[in-house]
């Protein structure tokens, strides 16, 4: 079923100094999909859906709404983009930071009682974001994202930090997000997670755009690419096309 | 759930709890009591010594102030921790979010920078507000001991402490917005703290625009307000600077903004900041709100200056360092340029130290010269300057006034339990306030 064209990123390039991050990078954002931005470590995944957000500035590049070029201000109103590895306001309890969430940026305290359950929030609302593991500020982060009023969230490796029975925990509740008319575009390093979650997917390498497609459409441009045996996974696909 | 509130009460509730989370913050606050109290002690001490305490000859306080002699120096440990402590608990405040991370979740709000650098500037102008409490104690302290209070000249002394605050934290804002690390931001602000030293040091050495200059370093404005006078131009320049310095934090704090642009508005900020500290020199109007009127003439002789209306022209023979020409600044020439906004008084010399210019005859001349006549005195007394002008300008002197005569607060008092209440009680309340503070959210 073809989904209408919710954003379209187009020409973004952004560099630190020498290196470039990202060249010349576009794709589309459908409405009510779950976007899957793949690449190892370094292809510039982060710096991709942090020019996108504004939160840094691309070099060059854009993004559109239905065909209307977006400024930063207004995309703040469509996108949401939350960071990996970071532990925001590291002194405050968790409780607070979910406060601050609903209040600050007006998130939705409708999902809230849902949102605390499926990550599991009890047990961490009295402690301070700063003394959380990995993997319980990565919840705390999630719960962030989820609650954000955005229609479109952008998270940086939502599974980062997570053991596989959260993992798996985590693929149920983003995709209940969906279902509720929400879009998502992850950020994910591990193909595996990627393959199981995403509905379409956009495959980087060294900053540029490999492909960009369903799991069917990559597959097709691999094995045209490779001229023999089908590629089966999305493991091999990758490494058919970088 | 809390009730919803605006999205900038939100923050200025989040700065403040970031603030009294950080313990940079109290041990500014913990330090400002023995800092406040060492000084408050020895001043008081000295201060009912020269009264009569202790055996020395009574009446020798008679023309002390308490202004100069217990507010100047109780309070100039405030100026220490505004130097030295305040930057790093405003540096705390805007590195934490870079370096926690925070910051690229709140820039995705709407709010604009400078509403956020705002919010910042308050709860750090609050933090302050609440260690000037140990001062406030000091004062407590004062009026047990039977010591008055002239209020005009104390609420000057704190806002020039205010103000003198309120440049750290813009600074400290600025540099931190632009600095990558805290580490980097604390030394961009020390060396900008050591670079006005520096200008006060040419200053002395130098004279002519440096002179000039100094006046709006934070050191000099805060002894200005510290001797209870108050000029309009130098609180328009600390506000410009002030805006200035939190405008570039706020230009900063856009990460999502190109790195070109952001220069490009930062010069763009410094080039109208200097074209408005400019313009502060325009403004001449000044108050003396001390009791003794240490910073202007006598009545009688304000209102017989009052009468001159042609320009009056001072040329003083003396180098930057040579004391007379101090003496004259401070004690004469400062009171003579608030009474008459259009004197032009001018500086020559060869040498910064005059020491050699002694045998250079016309060395130490100081040339008058108003409706076309010209008169010569070497005198840097303020009654001498004062009769030449009057001489010049035909006036006759006037008879000085009895209720122009300030009589002093003389105090043989000393400084009872100020040392428990500064190195005992306050530390140790401070620790349990800390401690209660950061345990209610562990």
């Amino acid at each position: 079923m073809e989904t209408k064209i919710l954003a379209s990123v187009s020409g973004m390039t952004k560099s630190y100094g020498r290196i470039t991050a990202i060249r010349d990078v576009g794709f589309t954002i459908r409405s009510g999909e779950i976007l899957g931005v793949i690449g190892p470590n370094g292809a510039g995944k982060t710096s991709l859906l942090e020019c996108i957000a504004g939160v840094q500035a691309a070099d060059s590049g854009e993004v559109s709404f239905e065909n209307l070029r977006s400024s930063r201000h207004s995309r703040s109103a469509i996108l949401f983009y939350v960071p990996d590895g970071i532990a925001p306001w590291p002194n405050q309890p968790v409780q607070w930071a979910m406060d601050f969430m609903l209040g600050f940026f007006g998130g939705r305290r409708d999902l809230y009682p849902e949102v605390a359950r499926d990550l599991n929030l009890d047990p961490l609302l009295r402690r301070t974001v700063g003394a959380l593991s990995k993997g319980q500020c990565k919840r705390v982060l999630l719960a962030i994202a989820l609650l954000a009023p955005q229609p479109v969230i952008l998270i940086d490796e939502p599974f980062e930090g997570l053991d596989l029975r959260q993992s798996r925990e985590l693929e149920g509740t983003l995709r209940k997000q969906v279902s509720t008319g929400r879009t998502l575009v992850l950020s994910i390093h591990q193909i595996a997670d990627a393959a199981r979650i995403c509905d379409r997917f956009v495959l980087l390498s060294s900053g540029d755009l490999v492909a960009e497609g369903t799991l069917e459409e990559l597959r097709e441009a691999a094995n045209s690419r490779l001229g023999h045996a089908p590629a089966q996974d999305l493991e091999e696909i990758f490494l058919a096309l970088t | 759930m809390r009730s919803p509130e605006s999205p900038w009460m939100w923050l200025v509730q989040k700065e403040w709890r970031e603030l009294v989370s950080s313990w940079p913050w109290w041990v500014l606050v913990f330090l400002m009591g023995p800092l406040v109290g060492v000084s408050f002690i020895s001043a008081v001490r000295t201060y009912a010594e020269a009264s009569g305490w202790g055996g020395t000859a009574g009446g020798v306080g008679e023309a002390f102030s308490p202004l100069v002699g217990i507010w100047a120096p109780t309070f100039s440990a405030c100026e220490v921790a505004a130097a030295f402590l305040l930057p790093f608990v405003a540096i705390r405040v805007v590195s934490g979010d870079r370096q926690s991370g925070a910051l690229k979740l709140e820039i995705q709000h709407p709010m604009s920078a400078f509403a956020r650098i705002a919010a910042k500037a308050l709860v750090l102008l609050a933090g302050w507000l609440l260690a000037l409490a140990a001062p406030a104690l000091a004062v407590v302290l004062w009026r047990s001991y039977g010591g008055t209070l002239y209020w005009p000249e104390l609420a000057t002394v704190l806002a020039g402490h205010m103000l003198n605050a309120g440049l750290t934290i813009a600074l400290a804002v600025a540099a931190a917005s632009l600095a990558e690390h805290p580490s980097t931001a604390a030394i961009l602000t020390l060396a900008i703290t050591v670079g006005t030293w520096i200008i006060s040091f040419i200053a002395a050495v130098h004279g002519g625009f440096w002179e000039r200059a100094v006046e709006y370093t934070p050191t000099a404005m805060v002894a200005q307000f510290q001797h209870g006078l108050v000029r309009l131009d130098v609180v328009l320049a600390a506000v410009t600077l002030i805006v200035a310095g939190l405008t570039l934090g706020g230009i900063w704090m856009r990460l999502g903004v190109a790195v070109r642009r952001r220069i490009a508005e930062s010069l763009a900020v410094v080039v109208l900041t200097v074209a408005f500290i400019l313009l502060c020199r325009l403004a001449r109007p000044s108050w003396d709100t001390s009791e003794n009127r240490m910073n202007s003439f006598s009545q009688a002789d304000e209102q017989a200056l009052r009468q001159i209306h042609n320009p009056l022209e001072i040329e003083a023979h003396l180098a930057p360092e040579d004391p007379r020409r101090v003496d004259l600044e401070h004690r004469v020439f400062s009171k003579l340029r608030r009474i008459m906004p259009t004197v032009e008084i001018s500086y020559v010399s060869a040498t910064s130290i005059g020491l050699f210019e002694q045998t250079n005859p016309h060395y130490g001349e100081i040339w008058y010269k108003l409706n076309g006549r010209s008169l010569m005195s070497r005198a840097t007394t303020e009654e001498a300057v004062l009769a030449t002008i009057d001489e010049l300008a035909g006036l006759k002197p006037p008879e000085e006034m009895s209720e122009d005569v300030f009589r002093g607060h003389p105090l043989a008092v000393p400084p009872h339990g100020a040392a428990v209440v500064f190195y005992l009680v306050w530390p140790g309340l401070i620790i349990i306030l800390g401690f209660i503070s950061h345990g209610r959210k562990a």
